[in-house]
């Protein structure tokens, strides 16, 4: 009877451990966004369009224009048009836009980049996993990489349509190109 | 000319439904397994973009005769299994849904230990007798209530 206490106090113990421990991981697990300055987090995922992955680790040595967007999003639309004169501009300095299509159903996304005529590389973060690395709070949001895959400028929260944010927009593009 | 028309109508109802070979899911069945991305409610508690656009696609592909498993696969594979409300009986996910079983289980036995023990210790308490005042008393009480 006395091992059988002792084993029901062990189960116990065990236990409470166990769920103390989810309870410590899930706290140090929590996305945050990643500080402008430090490294941008690197992904691999699947292209939207065509087969194969990228990878942001190979877009070392380009400026990279991170812009999470999704079809099911109003104001993507509206600053859909506005990143494709963008990109149409500065690809040939050697920026790279390249959209995030965030929690969105991917033959909706291809229509979407059809009917707005986007052009740069789109990748698909279906399971929003590397939208929670960056810190999503909704889309669009844009993030700008240096060529050394450092994070600069600022985190656009925001349409690019909007003054305040086509401002962010603009010297986010220019911390990235200078830096 | 009328019978023509009605047939033609007919057909034309009739044609959808009977080109499928399973029994037609619905989004009613559907949207309480299924779970919104951006709000992390089922669909059918949601009124978001992102779920109207997924209640969208599971009616476009209802009507091409998909099965409510090819849909929730088709949609795991875009989004990921977080998609479902519940995970799948398979796999490691099989955890999910006999960890709460065996607990309960487990609860259940240590109880009834528990109050088998107790039992036991309440036969097993020795019966002390009375000393003879009061057991004279308890005699005369009992004569008064005669």
């Amino acid at each position: 009877m006395r091992l059988l206490k002792l084993t029901g106090q062990a189960v116990a113990l065990v236990a409470v451990a166990g769920l103390l421990g989810l309870l410590v991981w899930r706290l140090t697990h929590q996305a945050h966004p990643p500080k402008i300055g430090g490294a941008a987090p690197n992904f691999t995922l699947r292209r939207l369009e065509g087969a194969g992955t990228l990878d942001l680790a190979s877009l070392r040595g380009h400026p990279v224009v991170l812009n999470f967007w999704a079809s099911w999003c109003v104001p993507c639309k509206g600053e859909a048009a506005m990143l494709q004169r963008e990109w149409a501009q500065y690809r040939n300095k050697g920026v790279v836009f390249l959209g995030i299509d965030y929690h969105d159903v991917g033959s909706d996304a291809r229509t979407f980049l059809s009917h707005h005529g986007i052009t740069y590389p789109t990748v698909q973060d279906g399971s929003g996993k590397v939208g929670d690395r960056y810190g999503i709070t909704g889309v669009p949001e844009t993030y700008f990489v240096d060529r050394r895959g450092r994070l600069v400028g600022v985190h656009v929260l925001g349409p690019i349509t909007e003054s305040k944010f086509a401002h962010q927009f603009h010297a986010g593009l220019r911390a990235a190109l200078d830096s | 000319m009328r019978a023509l028309a009605v047939i033609v109508a007919a057909l034309a109802f009739a044609g959808p439904a009977a080109a499928c070979v399973h029994p037609r899911t619905s989004l009613a069945y559907l949207e309480g397994q299924i779970m919104c991305p951006t709000c992390h409610t089922t669909l059918d508690q949601s009124d978001s973009d992102a779920a109207r656009q997924i209640e969208a696609y599971i009616q476009k592909r209802i009507g091409e005769c998909a099965t409510a498993g090819q849909i929730k696969s088709e949609l795991v594979a875009n989004f990921g299994a977080g998609i479902l409300a519940a995970p799948p009986h398979k796999g490691f996910d099989l955890l999910a849904w006999w960890l709460p079983l065996g607990g309960v289980i487990a609860g259940a036995g240590l109880l009834a230990l528990g109050v088998w023990r107790w039992s036991r210790r309440r036969e097993a308490e020795p019966v002390l007798p009375l000393d003879a005042a009061t057991e004279r008393r308890i005699d005369e009480l009992l004569a008064d209530l005669d």
